[in-house]
């Protein structure tokens, strides 16, 4: 029980980004720092996130677990939001994860059809993926709404965001 | 009681009504236009990605697979001259939130490749024109200094991070 709630293979110390296993689906933060990906090393498909700064990875508790896929990851400005595709009771969905408490949550819990592919805008506030509902595969932008924390670089001036007008 | 439910109704409408209309997360609603001059289009739409007032993605509306790009300010398309070209079918786009570069994997000739599109010049830049290796998934970050994507030069899918004059990062990149 309690493994499950702690589940974490992500290698300890300076290390190196590959491994002997297939990386894939990398995505950049908006700063350039951080580097989110899927790695099966370890025996298990799992996200990890590698600082290009100190060259070692960085902790997320509670975003990868034990009896669930994550894919197609996707970083805010400076990491701390983390989008990924994940599947909720065989139903796929789009999950945000926030550094800052360390949770996730479904964003897409609403969405009855197929979604893949999310991708975050580095301050957060929007996310694009595709659905299926309409036969064919199509792009839809999700707003999280103007009074959530936005990632953006310190002193950076806050605009009206793109959509409220 | 009936003069308090007479109350009570209204308000509990006029509250719901209020909150549909700003609960959050919801979803934004672009035109859709089956000429294919908005976002979405009769034919497949893929691989977005946001950043800043950009969203980029790849599209066969036009019988090939291109790049496009929609403002959602303007909320119209971007003409990428230069970009796409008949030979090649590009895919996987990322755009620097300033709206300048453009990276996305293109195979021309049978061969894969990462290239850098700038908006100011109009040109593309093949990134990986000396790496001997198929590559996919390209990623660039918001602020255009890096670009992430996968290569085979190890013998399976590994994550190469370079720098957008096309140089690797000086980190350890190799499989231990």
């Amino acid at each position: 029980m309690l493994t499950s709630c702690s589940y974490s293979n992500i290698p300890i110390g300076p290390t190196s980004l590959n491994s002997r296993y297939t990386e894939e689906q990398p995505a950049l933060s908006g700063n350039g720092r951080f580097l989110a990906f899927i790695s099966n090393r370890n025996g298990s498909h799992q996200l990890l996130v590698y600082d290009l700064q100190q060259q070692e990875f960085i902790n997320t508790p509670r975003l990868n677990r034990q009896e669930t896929i994550v894919e197609s990851p996707s970083l805010s400005y400076t990491g701390r939001y983390i989008t990924y595709l994940t599947s909720d009771q065989g139903r796929p969905v789009v999950a945000l994860y926030d550094r800052a408490n360390q949770n996730s949550e479904i964003l897409t819990p609403i969405y009855r059809g197929w979604v893949r592919n999310p991708s975050i805008s580095p301050d957060g506030r929007y996310i694009v993926f595709e659905t299926a509902s309409r036969g064919q595969w199509d792009i839809e932008v999700l707003d999280r709404g103007p009074n959530i924390e936005l990632d953006i670089p310190n002193g950076a001036p806050v605009n009206a965001p793109p959509g409220s007008l | 009681m009936t003069k308090k439910h007479k109350i009570l109704i209204p308000l509990l409408t006029i509250t719901s009504l209020l909150s549909g209309c700003t609960a959050y997360p919801r979803l934004m609603s672009y035109p859709f236009d089956p000429g294919g001059r908005s976002l979405n289009s009769l034919a497949s739409e893929s691989n977005p990605q946001v950043s800043g007032r950009y969203v980029v993605f790849s599209t066969d509306r036009r019988g090939s697979q291109d790049i496009y790009l929609f403002d959602t300010i303007t909320r119209s398309l971007i003409d990428l001259p230069g970009l796409n070209s008949l030979d090649a079918i590009a895919s996987h786009p990322s755009i620097s939130s300033d709206g300048r570069y453009i990276v996305f994997a293109a195979s021309r000739q049978g061969r894969s490749a990462v290239f850098l599109y700038d908006r100011e010049t109009r040109q593309s830049r093949n990134l990986t024109a000396n790496l001997q290796a198929e590559v996919r998934n390209p990623t660039i970050s918001a602020e255009g200094n890096r670009i992430a994507f996968e290569s085979t030069v190890n013998g399976q899918w590994d994550v190469l991070v370079y720098d957008r004059n096309g140089q690797p990062l000086g980190i350890r990149q190799d499989p231990r």
